[in-house]
């Protein structure tokens, strides 16, 4: 399954990597991704590929103290096409 | 106030006066402050293990640990305690010296991007590239060190940095943090679940001590009269003297534990993340159960197995709120009566004169203080501790757990005594693992802190040499330590006071001795090699179809 994940990040160093390393680790495949600083923020849009449920990396993007805001969407199946459960705001408990 | 100074002045202003740590060149300016300051620092013999100190020290008083390395190969040796740290969710603050900032990128002497190595086994990580950064990157790591599911996290500073004046701590408030709390239609769904169940068991993990939530969970035990297992991580959480407290489950837990997970209708899981060394093979683990998860990560809840009902928040302020007035004493008695079926006998005369660890531990268990805090290496006596020992309270027992590192016991123990100085502390090593942080016996001679060490000596790397035997046709491969040094020779030349014992008469009085000397000691016990751990759940097996006994 393919999504659509936006993120919004403090521009911190290494925060792109964090990122990365996280959708690596949790086990997805990056299709595209595009990244863009703003006035104090870091745009990122990527999207992603992987067989399990989502939750398993979106819940661990949301644990990184960088991250703003996260939204998701699932592609390429119009039952999914609205926001997921992720992007509703989670705690920052972990 | 140079950076140096406000670092320590920091810590000092967090209640912080004991630190662990390492000198060399990029940290030099903290250790020259070190000697103007009320901190104390414990100097260990190497960086893996002054931050296995720190998380003895933090996971002991559930309290933050801190430790300080230089750059470079200090920095690179904390990466394993870092992961350990990440794994067992201990809160940490990791202080590393960073080449000056004119020199980072340059491959200078001892640069290490420690930032980019941490990444992924810290909670956080931080590189402070500004003198104002300096004690406002600090006061983040704390609190992210503590708050929520704790952790540990990494503060990187230039050398100049610490050189440098920068601006003068002022305390703010930073505002308490909100945990999240389930409504109440959630809690009434936990309440109906667990209603509704014939069967529920509650599955005890690291969380419920982390959170503080001891005494809420042994309520609710005994207020609905439920069975209960725990993890390694929740040992000491459940009162041992609740009928339905069956120990430990998971590939060597208890065939009582165990089974009564197999076959209960609901799995109250709390504090605990399913872990695989829990589940055995995860679609046969618990087959029957609604599983009903309490944890303050959401990140753990759905991960490894779908929740029927989840309660995200504080453990200390859900727990209160759990209840079911369906009377489930049937069933305690049901599983009080397996827990009898499937208890563990000790001889202490087995017949062939041998020491054998389970019944030695469960004398030690007897003969030790309620409050003792026993420190583990990883392997067979591990396990062994984690089956046949009984603990008062999850900070008793501090066994690496998610990343199972050798050589955690002897620095682990330090960091508990000098968190503790009048505790007992008893570090059970085994001979493999001992060797691995070996140079800590030379901060127990410094300090002579009253640290007991019992090797238990099988001359192998036992659990690696049971599988050989049990699921790699007795091809063993590198795993005799038969040339093993002579361990009490090796305490003397440290001037710790040692003592050898090999048959099973001797057991006591040298545990006697042990306890009862005044400062540290080191007992080399001999075992049989041919010893197992039992039962065992081999992998890819479901936990209910364990292997109780040698075949
Ligand atoms: C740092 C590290 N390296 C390797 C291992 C793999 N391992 C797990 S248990 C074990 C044997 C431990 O031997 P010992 O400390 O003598 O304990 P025993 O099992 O004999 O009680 C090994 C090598 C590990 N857990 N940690």
């Amino acid at each position: 399954m393919n999504y659509q994940i936006d993120l919004l990040l403090a521009d911190q160093p290494a925060v792109l990597e964090r990122v990365l390393q996280t959708t690596r680790y949790r086990g997805f495949r990056i299709n595209q991704l595009n990244m863009q600083p703003t006035a104090s923020q870091l745009k990122v849009s990527m999207q992603v590929y992987g067989k399990q449920p989502i939750n398993i990396l979106t819940t661990q993007l949301h644990k990184l103290y960088d991250l703003a805001s996260l939204e998701c969407q699932a592609q390429q199946n119009s039952t999914l096409g609205r926001r997921s459960l992720a992007a509703q705001t989670l705690p920052k408990t972990a | 106030m140079k950076g140096a100074q406000a670092t320590l002045q920091y810590l000092t202003a967090q209640g912080i006066d004991r630190v662990f740590g390492y000198p060399g060149g990029a940290i030099m300016p903290l250790y020259d402050a070190l000697l103007d300051s009320p901190v104390r620092h414990y100097l260990c013999r190497h960086e893996q293990g002054a931050a296995f100190a720190a998380i003895g020290y933090a996971r002991s008083t559930n309290q933050v640990g801190v430790c300080i390395a230089t750059s470079g190969p200090g920095a690179t040796n904390l990466i394993t305690s870092l992961a350990d740290a990440k794994l067992d969710s201990v809160p940490l603050v990791v202080i590393t010296g960073q080449v000056a900032r004119a020199a980072m990128g340059t491959d200078a002497f001892q640069e290490v991007d420690v930032l980019g190595l941490s990444l992924s086994i810290c909670k956080h990580s931080m590189q402070v590239m500004s003198p104002e950064d300096l004690v406002p990157s600090l006061q983040h790591a704390f609190r992210i060190a503590s708050e929520g599911r704790p952790g540990p996290v990494l503060v990187d500073i230039p050398k100049d940095i610490l050189l440098m004046e920068v601006p003068e701590f002022e305390p703010e408030d930073q505002g308490a943090l909100t945990l999240p709390q389930p409504d109440e239609q959630t809690i009434e769904a936990a309440n109906q679940l667990l209603d509704n169940s014939q069967r529920p068991v509650v599955y005890v993990g690291g969380g419920v001590g982390m959170a503080d939530a001891v005494q809420e969970l042994r309520h609710f035990i005994a207020r609905n009269n439920l069975p209960a297992v725990c993890t390694l991580k929740g040992l000491g959480s459940a009162d041992t003297d609740h009928p339905g407290y069956l120990g430990m489950l998971g590939m060597h837990g208890l065939a009582a534990a165990n089974l009564a997970v197999q076959g209960c209708d609901l799995l109250i899981a709390i504090g605990a993340r399913l872990d695989d060394r829990v589940t055995g093979k995860l679609d046969e683990f618990a087959p029957h159960a609604k599983l009903l998860h309490l944890d303050i990560d959401p990140a753990e809840i759905h991960k490894r197995r779908q929740a029927d009902v989840s309660l995200l928040g504080d453990l200390k302020q859900i727990l209160p709120q759990l209840t079911c007035p369906q009377d489930k004493t049937e069933w305690l008695e049901r599983m009080a009566t397996l827990k009898a079926e499937k208890a563990l006998t000790y001889s202490s005369h087995s017949g062939d004169g041998q020491i054998h660890a389970p019944s030695l531990l469960r004398s030690l268990s007897d003969l030790a203080e309620t409050d003792a805090i026993v420190t583990c290496d990883v392997g067979q006596h591990q396990m062994w501790v984690a089956q046949h020992m009984l603990f008062s309270h999850p900070t008793c027992h501090l066994s690496s757990g998610g990343l199972g590192t050798m050589g955690f016991g002897l620095p682990a123990a330090i960091g508990a005594q000098v968190a503790n100085p009048n505790k007992q502390v008893v570090a059970v090593c085994g001979d493999g693992s001992f060797m691995m942080n070996v140079q800590e016996l030379g901060t127990l001679r410094r300090y002579q802190m009253p640290v007991k060490i019992l090797i238990l000596d099988n001359q192998r790397l036992g659990m690696v040499k049971q599988w050989q035997e049990l699921f790699h046709e007795q091809r063993y491969s590198e795993t005799d330590l038969s040339d093993n040094p002579e361990f009490s020779r090796l305490a003397q030349a440290f001037d710790i006071e040692a003592e050898q014992i090999q048959s099973a008469e001797q057991v006591i009085p040298a545990l006697k001795r042990m306890l009862s000397h005044p400062g540290p000691y080191l007992l080399h016990v001999r075992l049989d090699h041919k010893d197992n751990v039992w039962p065992i759940v081999p992998p890819n097996t479901a936990n209910h179809q364990m292997w109780e006994q040698p075949r």
